[in-house]
């Protein structure tokens, strides 16, 4: 095993500050245009294999036993029914009697059998005995001062206070103050495609064909979790069906899958089912916050109070940015992370950013209608200055024009009938710097060229980003490059999160490419005649400079290296990309008053990702990010029943997602900045729509949602409460 | 090819070797700017290795701040 060393942490300026000999070209073929995603076809025909559609000989299906008590103790397990069930192959317990289970859906057992029945059959047969316990089923409950202490350390972990400024100054400026309570639900990831893998062994070799959004970081935790060396895993991911930060380790399900493979000498396919996925593969934390917060009367941010909590179940991870963006100069907040009983979170596209960007932004147009200000120059007096990584100033003018936003009505459609319309609008900011990534490329004689990188493509495009990179450097078609990633075994690129996979690999692509053409070059300048400084790669063709005439075709210039095919390696070199984003979200909405029903019918979403790679595919990643966020704002909601803990919709019939009729119409503004080099773009518009929505039903109804999801009861309860004079 | 090992600012050699976040496992660049928005806050999720799961195998929650010397199920 080679020798383990640390992956470098480097800072990444706002503008990429040149790179001069693999600097982004200036005329580029490819670049910033809309390229297809090469591997399309292969999708919608179903030659793409997901994890989900490995068949290996003799593969076995894994079926894991878990608790259906959010709390308890297992007193005892027992497997000898399940081993002697027909086709069963494999069975252990995943924990010891006396463990303590702390959610529901905890991993207690698991057993493989021939066919997926029979596993599902030899489950069942898995005989456990609990000793319920009373669980922790509500942040209020967990909170309350008579609550048992259910977790050893206390129900509450304490976050850092942040003080900035002086607060009674602050207040004693304030003309008005708004005093309110704020809370996001918890989401979970919902991923088309579910968590799991294949596992298969060679001796003490696992190869494992896993649903991950990091090869390399699921082999690190095969290998740590098994205790044995990482030159003794092998992830493959060829396709994967989203993970939305899910899915950077082997989890549970995999090294329970691994082990059943090892027990029963044979490849076990383990994928959870979509009930599996609510209770145990993450969630993004519940957010509330109760808010003291005051505004001068000329409309300038004065002062901002807050008590914060949310809980990601059994774990942390609770904290989020707030307020977002906007400036209050003298502000106090207290966070808490709370403890219940219920599985842990997870990073989830942006974490805390959706929660931190509709408190403070609802509360933005809560304190603009006091000040009797539009939103928007409401939002433009109180902005940080405008810089390349924080263009809102620019934004929203830009937001505005495209949205028709000068055709808003003042808060409440005063239109006669039961259907309201309503403008509503937000910001967000986003890091999106990579590093780290690695890449091996050869020239073969034939012509055809291969580039290998150890990344993955969860979805997003990246296949197509390493194709697009490598043709516009060799001068060839997108279909001459033969891009082959989602291996462990190609060189280390990191994990596909933190919308890092473009700032990170793209360069390692661009690097890695011209150095293999500079070494074609060198081959192929004597023949030529022409100083390889000279020589130019367009068009399929290797040529001079200046005189187009004066060269060969790619494929006589690789007939040129004989049986030695050119191979290089290259790495991510500062200069080609950058970090941070910002963007800005217009939303209209129509509110059927007597419903309660709200739908989006329009959204404009401006947003900057540095230089643009693939128009296309990142324009596809702003329209995912919105319709994630329209999600986020009507439907989806982890629903605990109070009393038993238990979830009571974990499916896709009642944990409610929006359908094709709910999609609003979208327009993605990109704003190409190519002077600052490649960014990330995955989180950032997923972060600000659901606030923009909930500007939008205020603006319509003239009611104010502070609650996500803003189903039809809120809607309905908050016009009732209302028309009794209860608020504002 | 060798094989990296995960590094973060908030996991180095006085946490236990098992605590792991997916900032370990994503090579990103800091935005150094991030703080002229927004306050400091903390997002992070843990997990253990050992558990692959928020709870280490103790069955308490996994935090930097928890899993160094003193809590009996830390390797180092």
């Amino acid at each position: 095993m080679a020798e383990a060393r640390q992956v470098p942490e480097v800072a990444a300026p706002a503008v990429a500050q040149g790179n001069a000999a693999y600097a982004w070209p200036t005329h580029p073929t490819y670049m910033g245009t809309d390229v297809q995603r090469i591997d399309g076809p292969d999708k919608v025909t179903g030659r793409a294999k997901y994890s989900y559609d490995i068949q290996r000989p003799n593969m076995l299906y894994g079926r894991i036993v878990r608790s259906p008590h959010p709390r308890a103790r297992v007193v005892a397990i027992d497997l000898t029914m399940a081993r002697q069930a027909p086709g069963v192959k494999a069975a252990l317990a995943v924990v010891e009697p006396n463990a303590i289970l702390m959610f529901q859906g905890e991993e207690v057992a698991a057993v493989a059998a021939a066919t997926e029945e029979q596993a599902r059959d030899a489950a069942r047969l898995v005989k456990v005995q609990y000793e319920v316990l009373p669980p922790l089923t509500s942040v209020e409950q967990a909170m309350s001062p008579d609550a048992p202490k259910v977790f050893p350390d206390g129900n509450v972990r304490e976050g850092a206070a942040e003080e900035t400024g002086d607060l009674a100054a602050g207040f004693k400026a304030a003309a008005h103050v708004v005093e309110q309570t704020y809370n996001t639900q918890v989401q979970t990831h919902v991923s088309l495609e579910t968590h799991g893998c294949v596992c298969e062994w060679d001796g003490d070799k696992l190869t494992a064909w896993v649903s991950t959004q990091a090869v390399h970081g699921t082999r690190e935790g095969f290998a740590q979790a098994l205790k044995i060396p990482q030159a003794n895993v092998r992830v493959i991911t060829q396709y994967m069906g989203g993970g939305f930060g899910s899915k950077f380790a082997p989890d549970a399900q995999g090294i329970i899958c691994a082990n059943l493979a090892k027990q029963a000498g044979a490849p076990v396919h383990l994928m959870l089912d979509r009930k599996e996925e609510h209770l145990a593969t993450g969630n993004r934390p519940s957010a509330y916050a109760k808010i003291r917060a005051g505004v001068s009367a000329d409309g300038m941010l004065t002062a901002f109070d807050a008590q914060t909590w949310g809980t990601g179940g059994a774990g942390v991870g609770a904290g989020f940015p707030l307020p977002y963006i906007y400036q209050f100069p003298n502000r106090r907040r207290q966070h808490k992370d709370v403890y219940i009983n219920a599985g842990g979170a997870r990073a989830m596209r942006a974490p805390g950013h959706p929660q931190g960007c509709f408190i403070t932004e609802v509360l933005m147009d809560e304190l603009a209608d006091l000040v009797k200000l539009d939103p928007v120059d409401f939002r433009m007096k109180n902005l940080p200055p405008d810089a390349p990584d924080a263009r809102w100033r620019a934004y929203f003018p830009i937001a505005a024009k495209l949205f028709g936003w000068d055709k808003r009505h003042p808060t409440g459609d005063a239109t006669p009938g039961p259907i309201k319309h309503g403008f509503g609008c937000s910001a967000n900011r986003w890091g999106g710097g990579g590093r780290g990534s690695h890449a091996h490329c050869e020239i073969l004689p034939d012509g055809g060229v291969i580039m290998r990188c150890g990344t993955q493509d969860i979805g997003t495009g990246t296949r197509t980003l390493v194709s697009i990179v490598t043709a516009e450097t060799l001068g060839l078609p997108i279909d001459a490059v033969n891009t082959e990633i989602g291996d462990s075994l190609y060189p280390f690129s990191g994990g596909s999160g933190g919308s890092t996979t473009a700032a990170s690999v793209t360069p390692a692509i661009r690097v890695t490419a011209v150095k293999a053409l500079d070494a074609l070059k060198a081959k192929v300048a004597p023949k030529l005649g022409v100083p390889p400084a000279d020589l130019v790669a367009s068009d399929g063709r290797l040529h001079a400079r200046n005189d187009r005439a004066k060269g060969m075709t790619w494929k006589e210039a690789c007939r040129t290296l004989g049986a030695e095919p050119i191979a290089v390696d290259g790495e991510w070199q500062p200069g080609l990309s950058a970090s941070g984003t910002s963007g800005v979200q217009m939303a209209e909405v129509e509110v059927d008053t007597e419903t309660g029903v709200s739908k989006v019918t329009r959204l404009v979403c401006v947003q900057d990702c540095g230089l643009i790679v693939d128009k296309l595919t990142a324009e596809s990643q702003v329209i995912g990010g919105v319709l994630f966020g329209v999600n986020y704002a009507l439907f989806e909601d982890r629903i605990l029943d109070r009393n038993t803990g238990q979830m009571v919709n974990p499916n896709m019939e009642w944990y409610l997602i929006g359908g094709p009729s709910d999609v609003p119409e979208i327009t993605a503004h990109l704003v190409d900045q190519p002077e600052r080099g490649v960014i990330g773009l995955g989180e950032p518009p997923a972060v600000a729509t659901a606030a923009a929505i909930a500007n939008a039903i205020a603006n319509a109804t003239g009611v104010r949602l502070r609650s996500l999801p803003m189903t039809p009861d809120k809607v309905l309860a908050a016009l009732e409460q209302q028309r009794a004079g209860g608020t504002r | 090819m060798d094989h990296p090992t995960p590094a973060s600012r908030l996991v180095n050699d006085t946490h236990c070797a098992n605590l792991r976040h997916k900032g370990m496992y994503v090579t990103a660049t800091p935005d150094s700017r991030e703080h002229d928005f927004y306050d400091a806050y903390d997002a992070t999720v843990y997990w253990c290795t050992q558990t692959q799961k928020p709870l280490g195998p103790d069955g308490r929650p996994v935090h930097a701040d928890h899993c160094k010397g003193g809590r009996g199920c830390c390797e180092h």
